[in-house]
């Protein structure tokens, strides 16, 4: 049992073994000699009982320390003996442990002996007895066991307080995975206790009513401070006690123990400690290490913990068998290590390093390395880093190294560095030792990749070229080289230097061709030149574009060659299209290549990108080949076009977006779909029905050509609401689902009055304007003013007869004597209507005369009745017949005009410059008043005249005479009609 | 008793180290001489309320300094291992005269300096990387010499008192770890529940 870390004590007495030695023929014949003796001691059972047992107690390591000694052996010689040994726990009855311990021993001699008890020592009361033997072959006859010696009683912990509690052990060290027995000790049996490991509640069993014991099983490490137990009195809710378990990690072995030399002087132990072990409160420091080399039997302490300095000694040792070894309180580990010194060498850094003779391809290393004799070769490793690139030569080197570095590039820098080993026992390389340089510029090794646009119809050319590639421009390039040269005429070459980093010009050339050279140049000097030739005939016919699909990784096209004799091909194109300076793009190629991938980061989806391959002649001439275009992905299209609605009827409207371009939308556009709304559930023809993404049905109209712009939506119903929407769709989907717009179709009513009465207006109008400006005219020609009586020529004649102070006949001169009525023949009535010459003829004159003549109906009273003629009248009247105006009186403003539309109007009219024609005459001066000849004849006419002063003589009968129009003509008056005295005069008509 | 001569007798020797250090000093306070080093600082009391809200101030983060480094189960259990439960803890009573409340404080502080120092001494090696415990505890241990050696002032200068009886804790140096950190820990809680009533008495 644990019998290991108890220290066993037992010794025998040095001198025992080397009396043996030299005594041994002595003792053997006073053995024979005393054999009879011993028989008879054996014969008496001399007592070999163990005596004077003590005990002794190590709490902290939890051992008994027993020592005894057996007084009654006989001589004073050793025995091989065996002891038996029992312990108890609690009571003698209950033994927990026996065993044997065998030893040689001398009468009186003191035996020592350890044991270790996995519970602590003081939880309970142990007990100790010893019995013996001899085990020794000589003496067969004592070969019994003795007596039992008397218990001896250990009781550590031997009062105990009615309110105490203990918990052992105290303050432990136990490494971490190990397993250990705690106890608590309590004074009072009646607590209710129990016991926590770091917060975790551990179970053990009761060993008596005063003492548990818990066995903890594989503890582990929590805190280098130690691990706290403790037990809680649940009725006085106290924690009364604990103890402090110090668990320390599990000491390892040193992994990569190595040992190696740098200069012969020293040799270096490494190795990898692993866990540190130490321990708070003291309870363990770091693990130790201890370095011992076996040839030389030294041993050094180090004072690292992964490492060791062993001074090589001058004895040319060449062989070192080192032993680390490494031990805590709880543990000893070690590892070993065999080699040979010249094999374990570890070159130190090699040191100034130099370049020379550094040109822009080759340059000279040189360094220095730390001897190790003469008879040691190193092996140096020198690498070359430049431009992403590493190179590496190994070279050997006794002291000094040189090495040549060529093959490198012009104005570059370059890091070179150099580590050396052993060449003859490979062990480890030494550490870089390393500088930089950088070689000096060369001359650009090739031209420049140019290429031109020419603008259509103008003599523009825009010289581009790339870059050269730092591989290429062996230096910084300063400036560009343009040499100009006409083919057609011989002239002087035109040169020009742009600075670097442009990479384009613009030339402005004739209708001549040209050659075109373009060089790059350094500090060291130009590159070769690059050639090209614009020509005077450009030749850039049109060429259809073929639509071609690109992918996330570009685009691929194949062109057909036209000619077999080219130089190559060139494809160019903008990879940003959209950008007013479009990042113009081109790819030469080879003569035998017809196709290609253009790729680009610039590439976007839903951008149109358009090629245009050319083919190089080997005057270096460039053709239009091909035109492509395509998208890398096509997208949907994110807008809708603006329509605008046309000629909307009753049944039918127009849509039109004519400015929504097809080139700048993000895909191609192959057409549009015109989506309908209506109430109606049928769709018309040329459209089906659709269902929109939020359910709703509707019709749908295809347009296929995505140029033709306008649509007209036929077949609708006046005074209906529609909405449509105009979407253009791509190969693949459409446009957004955008808002539909409204509209309503009119009423067909309102649409014929605007289509008819509104022109018949306007014509209307502008006809009286024209009559209006033409008033004068018009006044002539239809009413002149009527004659002045005073200047007629009546007048005149009255005069100069009879009376000279008269100027107006009085009426009251004129004696009537007859009335003759003039009857006109209907047939001359029509037969006037058809000629207007027939008034101008003169046997038709006379029926221009009106005679009045009293009658016996109308005539009140006597008097004589005059009568005269109106040439006027008459001659207006024919005149009118032609114009169709009806005339008024001669007072009537021309703004009348336009009531006289119907007879009553007229009549009013009529009335009212009746009267005041009758004002205007001055009463005093009439004995003869000349009444107008717009009098009415109606009754009502009649009454008024009476109250005016101005009343005509009985009688005196007036007939109105006026003239209207053809048109404005009623049907022919009777004897009974009321208006038979206003009745619509013809031509060459009379009227009463 | 080798650690009690290292940690508390020094201090001791130092707290009541003065002019004639070696010769007994006088039983009776009012009766022998009573003379200072140095002549007291004329606000004294002033001075001693400040350093008694300064620890007052500063008791409660030493006493959680001191239970967080003693790992499970002290922080969960602190009424149960941390309780004032000092039970030879000076008595100081509040509403006594001045000269009476300087001699229990002196009493007080004697003790807690050297407990302080106990405590001091057993976290250096139970918790040698708690240097901010370490700190918080020598801190405490400077400002409580100085506050002792001004109550001491006060009490020589103004009632003539040279000497006071002073009782000192438990020594814990034969102790287990546990019961170290368990009286380290009742100490501390004590020292938190008496600088309060004590600072708040002057």
């Amino acid at each position: 049992m644990l019998l290991r870390d108890c220290p066993v004590i037992s010794k025998r007495k040095p001198e025992s073994m080397a009396l043996f030695a030299v005594f041994q023929t002595t003792f053997l014949l006073t053995l024979l000699s005393l054999r009879t003796h011993q028989s008879e001691v054996l014969a008496e059972h001399l007592p070999l009982t163990p005596e004077a047992l003590k005990v002794s107690v190590n709490s902290a390591q939890q051992c008994l320390h027993l020592q005894w000694t057996v007084h009654n052996l006989p001589y004073n010689q050793e025995f091989k003996m065996i002891f038996q040994i029992q312990i108890s726990r609690t009571e003698t009855s209950n033994v927990i442990w026996m065993g044997n311990y065998s030893t040689t021993m001398k009468r009186n001699e003191t035996v020592h002996w350890s044991w270790e008890s996995e519970l602590p020592l003081e939880c309970a009361a142990h007990f100790v007895r010893i019995r013996s033997v001899v085990d020794d072959a000589r003496f067969p006859e004592w070969n019994f066991w003795s007596s039992w010696s008397s218990w001896q009683e250990v009781n550590v912990q031997d009062s105990t307080g009615q309110d105490t509690l203990f918990v052992f052990p105290k303050d432990k060290l136990v490494e971490e995975g190990s397993n250990i027995t705690i106890c608590y000790i309590s004074g009072n049996i009646q607590n209710d206790i129990s016991c926590y490991l770091e917060g975790e509640q551990i179970h053990g069993e009761q060993l008596d009513p005063h003492v548990s014991t818990f066995k903890l099983e594989n503890v582990p490490f929590i805190r280098k401070g130690g691990t706290n137990i403790y037990c809680e009195e649940k009725q006085r809710k106290a924690i009364s006690n604990g103890t402090v378990l110090f668990v320390s990690k599990v000491l390892e072995e040193p992994k990569d123990f190595s040992c190696e030399t740098r200069d012969f002087k020293t040799l270096i132990c490494t190795w990898d400690p692993g866990a540190n072990t130490a321990l708070d409160w003291s309870k363990q420091p770091s693990q130790s290490y201890t370095l011992f080399e076996s040839y030389s039997g030294k041993k050094k302490h180090c004072e690292e913990k992964n490492r060791c300095n062993w001074q090589i000694t001058q004895d040319s040792q060449e062989i070192y068998n080192f032993t680390l070894i490494t031990e805590n309180y709880l543990r000893k580990r070690s590892v070993n290590l065999l080699f040979n010194l010249t094999h374990r060498v570890h070159p130190m850094s090699p040191f100034s390093v130099q370049f020379e003779n550094i040109s822009a391809t080759s340059a000279v290393m040189t360094w220095k390395v730390h001897s190790l004799g003469d008879y040691f070769t190193l092996l140096c490793q020198v690498e070359l880093h430049g431009e992403g690139k590493m190179i590496q030569h190994n070279v050997s080197v006794k002291a000094n190294g040189k090495y040549l570095l060529n093959e490198l590039e012009p104005n570059t820098e370059y890091v070179a560095q150099v580590h050396c080993a052993d060449d003859n026992h490979f062990w480890k390389w030494s550490e870089w030792s390393g500088r930089d340089f950088t070689t000096p510029e060369a001359a650009p090794s090739e031209a420049p990749d140019v290429w031109r646009t020419m603008k259509s119809g103008s003599h523009n050319v825009t010289l581009f070229w790339k870059p050269l590639s730092k591989f290429h421009a062996n230096g910084k390039i300063l400036f560009y080289n343009v040499a100009v040269e006409n083919l057609d005429k011989p002239s002087r070459l035109e040169h020009r230097s742009i600075p670097a980093p442009a990479n384009s010009t613009e030339l402005t050339l004739d209708g001549c061709s040209y050659q075109i050279r373009v060089t790059a140049s350094n500090s060291a000097g130009a590159s070769p030149a690059a050639v090209i030739v614009v020509s005077a005939a450009p030749g850039n016919k049109e060429i259809e574009e073929e639509i071609i699909e690109g992918t996330e990784d570009g685009f691929s096209m194949s062109w057909k060659p036209q000619s077999g004799d080219v130089m190559g091909y060139v494809v160019e194109w903008c990879d940003r299209p959209q950008d007013p300076l479009c990042d113009f793009q081109w790819k030469k190629l080879g003569p035998n290549t017809t196709s290609t991938v253009i790729s680009s980061d610039a590439f976007r989806p839903g951008v149109q990108y358009n090629f245009r391959i050319y083919e190089l002649s080997t005057k270096r001439i460039a053709h239009l080949l091909e035109r492509k275009t395509g998208y890398t992905r096509e997208l949907a299209p994110s807008d809708n076009p603006h329509v605008v609605t046309n000629n909307l009827t009753s049944h039918s409207f127009t849509l039109s977006w004519k400015n929504y371009s097809t080139k700048s939308q993000p895909a191609f556009i192959r057409g549009y779909h015109v989506y309908l709304k209506s109430k109606e559930e049928q769709c018309q023809p040329g459209a089906e029905k659709a269902v929109l993404p939020d359910d709703t049905v509707c019709c749908q109209y295809k347009i296929d050509n995505p140029e033709q712009k306008t649509f007209t939506v036929e077949n609708l119903k006046p005074e209906s609401f529609y909405e449509f929407l105009v979407t253009p769709h791509t190969s693949f989907s459409e446009g957004p689902s955008g808002t539909f717009t409204k509209v309503r179709t009119p009423d067909e009513y309102p649409y014929m009055l605007v289509h008819v009465i509104v022109p018949v207006v306007i014509c209307v109008v502008l006809l009286v304007c024209g009559c209006l400006l033409k008033s004068q005219w018009m006044k002539d020609k239809c009413y002149p003013d009527i004659p002045d009586p005073y200047k007629s020529s009546v007048l005149s004649l009255i005069k100069s007869k009879e009376n000279p102070h008269r100027t107006i006949m009085s009426i009251s001169d004129c004696i009537p004597d007859a009335i003759e009525v003039v009857n006109k023949q209907e047939g001359s009535k029509i037969q006037s209507l058809g000629t207007r010459k027939s008034l101008t003829e003169p046997e038709l004159t006379k029926l221009s005369y009106l005679y009045l003549l009293p009658t016996e109906k109308n005539y009140s009273g006597p008097g004589p009745c005059i009568c005269f003629e109106n040439y006027t009248y008459n001659q207006a009247a024919s005149d009118c017949a032609s114009c169709g105006h009806a005339p008024v009186s001669p007072e009537a403003p021309p703004s009348q005009w336009g009531l006289l539309t119907s007879s009553e109007n007229l009549l009013k009219a009529l009335e009212k410059n009746y009267m005041n024609s009758l004002g205007e005459i001055p009463a005093g001066e009439t004995t003869l008043n000349y009444v107008s000849q717009l009098a009415s004849p109606m009754s009502g006419d009649k009454d008024s005249l009476s109250t005016n002063a101005l009343v005509p003589p009985p009688c005196s009968e007036y007939k109105m005479q006026m003239a209207v129009p053809l048109c404005l003509a009623s049907p022919p008056p009777t004897e009974n009609s009321d208006l038979s005295s206003i009745t619509l005069l013809g031509p060459s008509e009379h009227y009463r | 008793m080798k650690v009690l001569a290292a940690g508390v007798v020094p201090l001791l020797l130092v707290l009541h180290w003065k002019h004639g250090a070696g010769s007994p000093l006088p039983i009776t306070p009012g009766n022998g001489t009573c003379a200072t080093r140095h002549p007291c600082h004329s606000n004294l009391m002033n001075q001693i309320r400040n350093q008694l809200a300064q620890l007052n101030g500063s008791a409660n983060a030493l006493f959680i300094l001191y239970y967080t480094a003693q790992g499970e189960p002290f922080p969960n259990n602190l009424d149960k291992l941390c309780g004032p439960n000092v039970t030879d803890f000076p008595p100081f009573h509040a509403n006594g005269t001045e000269k009476a409340k300087l001699v229990e404080l002196y009493r007080v502080i004697a003790y807690l300096g050297a407990s302080l120092g106990n405590i001091t001494r057993d976290q250096k090696l139970l918790n040698p990387s708690a240097l901010s415990l370490h700190s918080k505890l020598n801190a405490t241990a400077d400002v409580l010499r100085g506050l002792l050696s001004n109550v001491l002032c006060r009490l020589c200068s103004k009632y003539h008192v040279a000497h006071v009886d002073v009782a000192y804790g438990p020594d814990t140096s034969g102790k287990d770890v546990f019961q170290k950190k368990k009286l380290g820990c009742q100490l501390l809680g004590k020292y938190k529940q008496v600088i309060a009533v004590v600072a708040q008495a002057f």
